[in-house]
């Protein structure tokens, strides 16, 4: 839930508050959605312009003491007690975000810087020549603006007071950690300062003094942009957190807004030089009056986060709001007894901007340190002393890291896994079921990056890959056609060779055969011509006739038959 | 709806065969991912036929995953891994409650000769679900206490051998593992949550990781180091809670010894002219006849090393290492030793490569050592400068305002390293990125000497940011300044250019390393108009950075520039702004509209309109009191009419004051633009007189139409021009002539202005 707060900040005085006040100096108020008293701390006494906020720490210079106290916010408790040489009479931090230098300045008319996170103490030269009593930063947090009661207002470089190696100095001779500028416009002693809300070049300041006017000037050249004549001396001073309007507060305890724009129009008259020279009279009637006249002198005033309302604190205790809008008084949000001095407003309670989260955290602060450790070392002017540290508690990664996100991370909160890593998985699952898995396990073991780059040249050397698989692919393609068709060939080859084989087997089978039929008549005509011979010399002999004569005879006929034979045998 | 999706989910894990799951098992989890609001619904609620069906369903679905986790197939336990995972997300607390057996079975599935994915996917689930249990006590008892450790040691055995001694084991890597990046981003992800049960383990990682940081044998990929470097400076969490905050310092201490001491090898090459700040500090004893070794074991326990890269490999490492001490979170309150640091990258960039042989200036050099070894130290100098510069980054963006006190030190460093070594394009992208951090610091409050000595910086800045094409040309001038002989040679140089002019800029474009640096050089111009004061940069400067950004068209530098104009100085022609190269080039940008024609609403607005509606009549005679008060020229605000959307207060015309109009028609808009912001007006009105005539005739439009209500058109074609116009060049000595009284007339004002134009 969205809730505001504020801190308000008493000077104790003879009245005797409720028991639930009893010895409360600060306290910690809810004013949004509902006023309720959340928390406070005790024995503390300021007066305007001596409490200072961090987001860890609450410091609350003491009325009449050369003493600081710093309460922790976190613990809620008095975490310690800060003498100083001097009378503290104004205090600021350095940046609202983490709050780690405190300005102080003292009764002697010169700034303490103190930072609280390495115990480092610089002092500036006794500039003014009353107390300071009022400072603010600006919200670059490089310069400090201090109003004094001598009527002139300083500008100083935040940089220039810490930075341990000045750069040298030229022309201007000017002792070290002096202001680089001074606004002396103001005829009486300054009583309140405020700072516009821009981080630019064109920011303004305001200042009001006891001579009756509020003067808006540009702290980075020092030039009047407007002065504004007010019916009466103003104690506080607020800016709207746009920087269209200023608002002060009255000794009588009515408050008034000065327009910064000229009514009905986009024209900041700041900025319009024609009026830069023309002061600008503000009326008494215009006052916003409060409900009664004992409410008392305006104190500090706070704007809303919203800028629609005003919260001012008054000498009678109370702590009153204004509808800005409606130009008048709307509710008393609370009632302290004793004079409510300062008003600081806090950031939104549950607002989620992740970019302003801070980093870091201070629980602790170091008080600042007098022993000389964190003066520069004698043989080398300008560098870091070694004993300088830097007490806090790191909360989360700092910017530069938190840039880069790994996959890892990305894995992590992810619904389930990120396509990529699933996509992956599948096709290790997918090569696991091949055989050889093996080998190509060990390929998908380089993490897929999520760099789209990186992915687009890993995709290129995948289609190269791919592209040189199918050339190879090709080629085996080729060598394989190729060889079939050598193979075919060769096949053909073959087979004619066979059927040749098989027509020549067939021929070699037929002349066999007409070789047997030639043997087996051959056979026959000679059993033929045995069997003629035979009975020729049975005819022979039984005509009685030399049978063997006969036989010669037929012998030599057969001779030359014979020889016939063979000859046709032969061929 | 969703009871329907889960009954799906069950029924299709239970018939699909498993083979098969894998190919659903994204479909599957996106499911489970829908049934979120039902898995994590809380059980005591689940009465009722409907709810109990539901919680049968998630049984089913549970005892599914559980069986699907032993599966004999790896695709099995594949998809069981991915919806384990699933239902954790979707379920938290629910789900978890109840999830032993399965988180048992995730541990077992490491020690499996599982596909990689799986082994990977189940190390990301198990930190996953013991990054959720870190809130709920029960769940740590139940889940984290017992089973951690065991999945501790399974993960460590992937990466490690562990050897057993009396003094405590330590661990010894295991070469080529693929597990080495997610063992490591799972450790690093634990220890902070539950650093009590990483406390046994902690010597163990140590010693793996001093392995992992100080080997020169083994290569491990940047990833591995980098998330190695972050676990070892978070590994100070695993100490007693007493301790964490000085183990810590030890560490931090440590590595800054151990950077000294490696510097002290590495760099005995020169002779240093540096002096340590800390006294306590002994350089090491070493032997110039030897070859460039560290024989022993530093204050970190990082082993060995020999040979100049190999140095300053380890002085890199450390670098890297110290500033994850600075960045990490850290348990408690730490004390960042800012003196320490600075000292280190004091003496690291004190030592740069002479820019050339001749003038071998600052450096000194030591005789005792050959000339090689020198040449090696330039050589690797650059790495070394490149990472104290991010170290320097790093101590920045953690200190944010609170580097004030050191800004002015580490811009020394900065600008005395970029004078040497500009030429290395790493150099100039580290350089870059860190000054825009020191000046976003302390830009406002720079003075003079500081910004002249980034005067090189920012040149180089320009130069790297031109298109290709001019940087080549001023490459050439350059050279052809330096050695006029060159000239004929370069001709011939590179004939391909000429060919194919594009070429050399399709080449610059392709390559991510030029967008980086590009980045790098485009956020520190715009930083540096935004934050230095305009009137301490060089005329020419600013000259050069406004032609280069608007080369570029770089939108950011050139609003930066235009919101930060150069003040004009007396007695000289006021500078030109670049406003009308930014509202060609981004007419449709919503910053660019907001800044050329802006409609701020000027009144205070609040919730109860109505409520003063009903003041108003009275509310307005005091306001029209006040105008001629201190409203210098309240009719100006009257002529011109337009429905502006903002402003709810009212200002009727002087012309029919009792005239009750509703609010719309009423907005008044500002002659605003033409007289505001002077200074850009001023600017501008010299350089444009085009600009300037048009919105004289727009005025003069306006001015013949003033006593009748403007047509809205007349307003929003002078509305452009506004901004630009000259309305009144108003020198001040003039005005502060002419304007001395409250209640000037408008009407004559503009006609003076109007002359005044004519003439100049």
């Amino acid at each position: 839930m969205i809730s505001e707060s504020f801190i308000a900040a008493t000077l104790s005085s003879a009245k005797t508050p409720t028991a639930t006040l009893r010895d409360v100096g600060i306290c910690v108020h809810e004013f949004q959605p509902a006023p309720q008293l959340r928390s406070t701390f005790k024995k503390s006494s300021t007066t305007p312009n001596c409490l200072a906020v961090s987001p860890s720490h609450i410091f609350a210079a003491q009325a009449d003491k050369a003493v600081v106290h710093v309460y922790s916010r976190e613990k809620g408790n008095q975490e310690a007690l800060v003498p100083f040489p001097e009378r503290i009479r104004s205090i600021a931090v350095v940046g609202a975000k983490h709050g780690d230098v405190l300005v102080l300045g003292t009764e002697g008319g010169r700034l303490i810087l103190w930072e609280t996170c390495t115990g480092r103490q610089v002092a500036t030269t006794a500039s003014h020549l009353q107390p300071v009593t009022s400072l603010v930063v600006d919200p670059t947090s490089n310069f400090i603006l201090s109003g004094s009661a001598d009527a002139s207002i300083h500008v100083w470089s935040l940089p220039g007071i810490l930075s341990f190696s000045k750069p040298a100095q030229s022309q201007d001779r000017q002792p070290p950690n002096s202001p680089i500028r001074t606004f002396s416009n103001h005829r009486a002693a300054i009583t309140s300062l405020a700072v516009g809300h821009s981080n630019g070049r064109n920011n303004i300041a305001v200042s009001t003094a006891k001579d009756n006017t509020a003067i808006v000037w540009d702290y980075n050249t020092g030039h009047v942009l407007r002065t504004y004549l007010l019916p009466f001396s103003a104690t506080c001073l607020a800016l709207d957190p746009v920087d269209r309007a200023g608002y002060v507060g009255y000794e009588d305890g009515s408050v008034q807004s000065i327009d910064f724009y000229r009514s009905g129009s986009v024209k900041h008259t700041l900025h319009d030089t024609s009026l830069q020279s023309t002061p600008a009279q503000v009326s008494a009637e215009d006052r916003w009056l409060p409900p009664s006249a004992e409410s008392g002198a305006t104190r500090a005033l706070i704007l809303s986060y919203d800028g629609t309302t005003l919260l001012s604190a008054h000498d009678s205790g109370k702590v009153l709001s204004w509808n800005i809008a409606r130009r008048k008084f709307a509710t008393t949000v609370s009632d302290y007894t004793h004079p409510v001095t300062n008003l600081v407003s806090l950031p939104l309670n549950g607002l989620s901007n992740s970019s302003q989260e801070p980093t870091r955290s201070i629980h602790t602060i170091v008080k600042p340190r007098h022993d000389g450790a964190l003066s520069d070392p004698s043989h080398a002017p300008g560098a870091v002393p070694a004993a300088y540290t830097f007490h806090t508690h790191l909360t989360a990664p700092s910017r530069l890291r938190s840039r880069q996100t790994s996959q890892f991370s990305q894995a992590l909160t992810h619904a389930a896994f990120p396509t990529s890593m699933i996509e992956e998985g599948l096709a290790e699952l997918a090569a696991f079921r091949q055989p050889g898995a093996e080998v190509s396990r060990v390929s998908y073991t380089a993490p897929a990056v999520p760099d789209t780059s990186v992915d687009v040249a890993a995709h290129d050397d995948r289609i190269a890959e791919l592209e040189a698989e199918i050339a190879l692919l090709k080629k085996k393609d080729a060598v394989n056609d190729k060889t079939r068709h050598t193979t075919t060939d060769e096949v053909v080859q073959l087979r004619s060779d066979l059927v040749h084989l098989q027509d020549y087997i067939n021929e070699m089978h037929e002349k066999q055969e007409a070789a047997q039929r030639d043997k087996v008549q051959r056979q026959a005509r000679k059993e033929a011509r045995e069997t003629k011979k035979r009975e020729a010399w049975f005819a022979a002999e039984g005509k009685g006739r030399n049978g063997d004569a006969v036989m010669k005879k037929m012998d030599i006929d057969e001779g030359m038959l014979t020889s016939d034979s063979d000859d046709q045998s032969d061929e | 709806m969703t009871t329907t999706t889960l009954r799906a989910v069950t029924h299709r894990l239970a018939t699909t065969p498993v083979e098969q799951l894998p190919s659903i098992a994204a479909f599957l989890a996106t499911s489970l991912t829908d049934c979120a609001e039902l898995l994590s619904a809380p059980q005591a609620q689940k009465s009722g036929k409907t709810e109990s069906d539901h919680s049968v369903q998630i049984h089913k679905l549970k005892t599914r995953l559980a069986t699907l986790l032993q599966d004999r197939t790896i695709e099995g336990r594949w998809t069981a891994v991915v919806l384990v995972k699933a239902t954790v997300e979707a379920g938290q607390w629910e789900i978890l409650r109840g999830y032993e057996p399965i988180v048992r079975g995730l541990i077992s599935i490491l020690a499996k000769p599982d596909p990689i994915s799986t082994r990977k996917m189940a190390m990301i689930a198990l930190t996953r679900i013991f990054h959720l249990t870190y809130q709920y006590p029960t769940l740590v008892r139940e889940i984290t206490t017992p089973h951690l450790p065991a999945f501790i040691t399974a993960a460590l055995n992937l990466v490690s051998v562990i050897t057993k001694l009396p003094s405590g084991s330590t661990r010894k890597v295991k070469p080529n593992t693929p597990f080495m990046e997610t063992v490591l981003q799972v450790c690093l992800e634990l220890v902070p949550r539950h650093p009590t049960i990483f406390r046994p383990f902690g010597t163990q990682l140590r010693s793996l990781l001093t392995e992992i940081l100080g080997s020169s044998s083994l290569y491990f990929p940047d990833p591995v180091m980098d998330i190695a470097e972050q676990l070892f400076a978070s590994l100070h969490k695993c100490a007693p809670k007493d301790k964490a905050g000085s183990g810590w310092t030890e560490d931090c201490r440590a590595t800054v010894l151990s950077i000294h001491r490696a510097a002290d090898y590495v760099f005995r090459a020169v002779v240093e002219q540096w002096e340590s700040v800390d006294g306590g500090l002994v350089s090491a004893r070493q032997n110039f006849t030897q070859n460039l070794a560290d024989e022993s074991s530093d204050s970190l326990g990082l082993a060995s090393w020999e040979g100049m890269h190999a140095g300053s490999d380890r002085l890199v490492t450390l670098l890297r290492l110290l500033s994850n001490f600075v960045s990490m979170p850290s348990t408690a309150t730490v004390a960042l030793p800012l003196g320490s640091i600075l000292d280190v990258t004091s003496r690291l960039t004190s030592v740069t490569a002479p820019s050339d042989e001749g003038t071998r200036s600052g450096v000194q050099t030591n005789p005792q050592i050959g000339r090689d070894e020198r040449e090696l130290l330039w050589a690797e100098l650059p790495r070394i400068h490149i990472a104290c510069m991010d170290l320097l980054a790093h101590v920045t963006s953690v200190l944010e305002t609170s580097a004030t006190p050191i800004t002015q030190n580490i811009l020394e460093q900065i600008t005395w390293v970029f004078r040497n070594e500009n030429t290395s394009r790493n150099v100039r992208l580290a350089s870059y990125d860190l000054l825009s951090t020191v000046v976003s610091l302390n830009g406002p409050a720079m003075s003079k000497q500081s910004v002249t000595s980034i005067t090189g910086v920012l040149r180089a800045c320009c130069n790297d940011l031109l298109p290709s094409s001019d940087e080549s040309g001023s490459q050439g001038k350059q050279q052809s300044d330096a050695k006029p002989k060159t000239k004929n040679g370069q001709a011939t140089a590179n004939a391909d250019s000429f060919l194919n002019p594009d070429l050399q800029k399709n080449r610059k474009s392709q390559t991510s390393q030029f967008a980086e640096l590009e980045r790098a050089a485009s956020g520190l111009l715009q930083t540096v108009l935004t934050c230095v004061p305009p009137q301490l940069l060089v005329g020419s400067l600013r000259a050069e950075i406004d032609r280069t950004i608007i080369l570029v068209s770089d939108k950011n530098a050139m609003l930066a520039s235009v919101l930060n104009p150069i003040p004009a100085i007396k007695g000289r022609a006021a500078g030109a702004s670049i406003m009308p190269f930014l509202a060609r080039d981004f007419a449709d940008s919503i910053e660019v509209e907001a800044l050329i024609r802006p409609r701020m609403p000027v009144l205070m607005t609040a919730p109860e309109l109505d409520a003063y509606a009903e003041v108003e009549d009275e509310q307005e005679a005091d306001e029209m009191a006040d105008d001629e008060v201190y409203n210098a020229a309240p009719e100006a605000a009257d002529f011109l009419k337009a429905p502006a959307p903002a402003p709810v207060e009212t200002k009727t015309t002087s012309q029919v004051p009792m005239h009750k109009r509703t609010y719309v028609e009423e907005r008044p808009i500002s002659p605003a633009p033409t007289e505001k912001k002077a200074r850009l007006e001023e600017s501008a009105n010299q350089q444009y007189p085009v600009v300037t005539r048009t919105s004289t005739s727009a005025s003069q439009l306006a001015e013949a139409d003033a006593p009748e209500r403007m047509q809205p058109e007349v307003v929003t074609s002078q509305a452009p021009a506004a901004p630009a116009a000259p309305a009144a060049p108003e020198p001040e000595e003039e005005s502060d002539d002419e304007m001395p009284t409250l209640n000037m007339d408008s009407d004559t004002d503009d006609e003076d202005d109007e002359d005044v134009n004519m003439e100049g």
